[in-house]
């Protein structure tokens, strides 16, 4: 189904009700010393078009550095336990750096559960190809003699639950438009605040290591990005 | 896992931590990858200079992780033989001189890579800082983890110090300008690799970006290759235009791939390389 159809019904469905759809805008700073230091602006949708499937996709803007695209993502998730939320995703990642002329495109496969008691789980796998040169912008390059595969990881426990707001913390190797390398240990604090009924402030702080390896740990990566989700 | 549990495992994790050799509190408080190369790149530490080779024709060896550690063993008399039965005019260790940076550790290592008999250059890896001193001893040793060598007006050395599985921006902004050199073949030697083949594994340089970003400067400024140690064993990988090899240990005991080493040879106006297996005693 082309694409322009496939939203036209999820906005269908939205319209009758059949299909809840969670956009949010988020405006955030990535920076890692000597690497890149940059503001990006990402706009992302979660849909659940029927009981047991999840949708979600986003695009994510770069500014100050590497700009214009940085990252666009597309995940499905199926619900095979409603109860301890366990689902088995499948996701593409495209990310890019425009001014190093370099790519990434992954694929991740991740079994996910929760929340049970504030806690959510993940644990997978992603296959990764950097993509370098004349066709780094492109999303259709899957082979490259620097791809290799990566364990996935995910732990984290939303300790404070109020009627108006959340506050999670933990660590969590992949999000929606990154996969980290495991020995990273990314961690991270996020929270919501409900405005009203249909609308959420979000924020997030994130961090990652680098060094672990034989016990010279050194946190290297600051993420910080503050936004907007709607309800609909 | 009740509270006692957690205890009782607490426990046993910081007695095992205290038990190592490891100097924990120097690590912690101890200069990072900036202040090294900061350092280095002052000119307050004596740089190796080139070593004097017959312009036509030379050879040179690579390889990583001696690992010298309490019972001071490691591949080198082995290599010696090499060296003399291939006629290498000098060699280069990717870091990891020694397991756990003792004095002992440092001199024993200092002596074997004498004893081999040919200049050598040196960088640091991440287990040579597992003391407090760690970065004190290696420039009193061998002088800074980040410098640049021309050989023969041929081939540039450009030795990175990635001990902390990072560059850092000095060093970033350093290595950019040394690459930039296209009159030379140029080729990195540093600790930790960026590609090295597609199993999962976490001995790589760890940030997706960094990584990138090293790679499209490789591939930019066309360097010939990455040689790194770290992984107790051999790899070759060409991504693009770029070798990456992963050298092999000089340890006795660690390395589960082939024990060996990388060998160049400049002959004929060109480069050529070949992994080199030591037997397995």
């Amino acid at each position: 189904m082309p694409l322009k159809a496939q939203a036209l019904l999820l906005i269908l469905l939205a319209a009758a009700g059949r299909a809840a759809i969670l956009p949010s805008f988020t405006l955030g700073y990535r920076g890692e010393p000597g690497v890149e230091s940059k503001m990006f602006a990402a706009a992302q949708a979660d849909v659940t078009p029927l009981p047991y499937v999840r949708l979600d996709a986003g695009f994510s803007f770069n500014l100050f550095q590497n700009n214009g695209l940085g990252a666009a993502a597309l995940g499905v998730g199926a619900v095979a336990h409603d109860r301890l939320g366990l689902a088995l995703r499948l996701a593409v990642q495209h990310q890019q750096w425009n001014d190093w002329q370099a790519g990434e495109n992954r694929v991740l496969a991740t079994l996910e559960a929760g929340p049970v008691y504030g806690l959510d789980a993940g644990l997978g796998l992603v296959h990764r190809v950097p993509v370098f040169g004349d066709r780094y912008w492109s999303p259709l390059v899957w082979s490259g003699g620097a791809s290799e595969w990566n364990y996935l990881y995910r732990l984290r426990w939303k300790f404070v639950q109020r009627e108006n707001w959340w506050v999670r913390a933990g660590f969590s190797s992949y999000d929606r438009f990154t996969a980290h390398n495991p020995q990273q240990v990314p961690l991270e604090a996020d929270g919501a605040y409900r405005v009203k009924e249909d609308l959420e402030l979000l924020a997030r702080a994130g961090t990652a290591i680098v060094g672990l390896s034989g016990g010279i740990v050194t946190f290297h990566e600051v993420e910080l990005s503050a936004g907007v989700r709607y309800e609909f | 896992m009740n509270s006692r549990r957690i205890l009782l495992l607490g426990s046993a994790v910081l007695l095992a931590l205290c038990a190592c050799d490891w100097d924990l509190w120097g690590i912690a408080t101890r200069p990072t990858v900036e202040d090294r190369v900061k350092e280095s790149l002052s000119g307050s530490l004596t740089t190796p200079g080139p070593v004097a080779v017959n312009p036509a024709s030379f050879s040179f060896a690579v390889f990583g992780d001696p690992q010298i550690g309490r019972d001071y063993r490691s591949r080198l008399d082995r290599f010696r033989q090499e060296v003399a039965g291939r006629d290498i005019d000098f060699f280069c260790v990717l870091g990891d001189l020694t397991d756990d940076a003792t004095p002992d550790e440092v001199d024993s290592i200092k002596l074997q890579l004498e004893r081999v008999g040919v200049p050598y250059y040196a960088t640091i890896g991440n287990h040579d800082l597992y003391q407090g001193d760690g970065w004190e001893r290696f420039k009193e040793n061998y002088g800074p983890s980040c410098y640049r060598v021309v050989i023969a007006d041929r081939i540039k050395l450009i030795f990175l110090d990635t001990a902390d599985g990072t560059l850092g921006p000095t060093q970033f902004d350093w290595f950019e300008s040394e690459l930039q050199d296209s009159a030379y073949t140029r080729i990195v030697c540093t600790h930790f690799p960026v590609y090295d083949g597609e199993k999962p594994m976490m001995w790589r340089l760890a940030s997706g970006a960094e990584r990138v970003k090293v790679q499209s400067m490789l591939v930019r400024y066309g360097a010939f290759a990455w040689c790194a140690g770290h992984i107790h064993g051999w790899r070759h990988m060409q991504v693009d235009s770029v070798n990456h090899f992963t050298c092999g240990a000089m340890a006795q005991q660690l390395d589960y791939g082939e024990p060996g080493y990388l060998l160049f040879t400049f002959a004929h106006d060109s480069l050529s390389w070949q992994f080199v297996e030591l037997d397995r005693q």
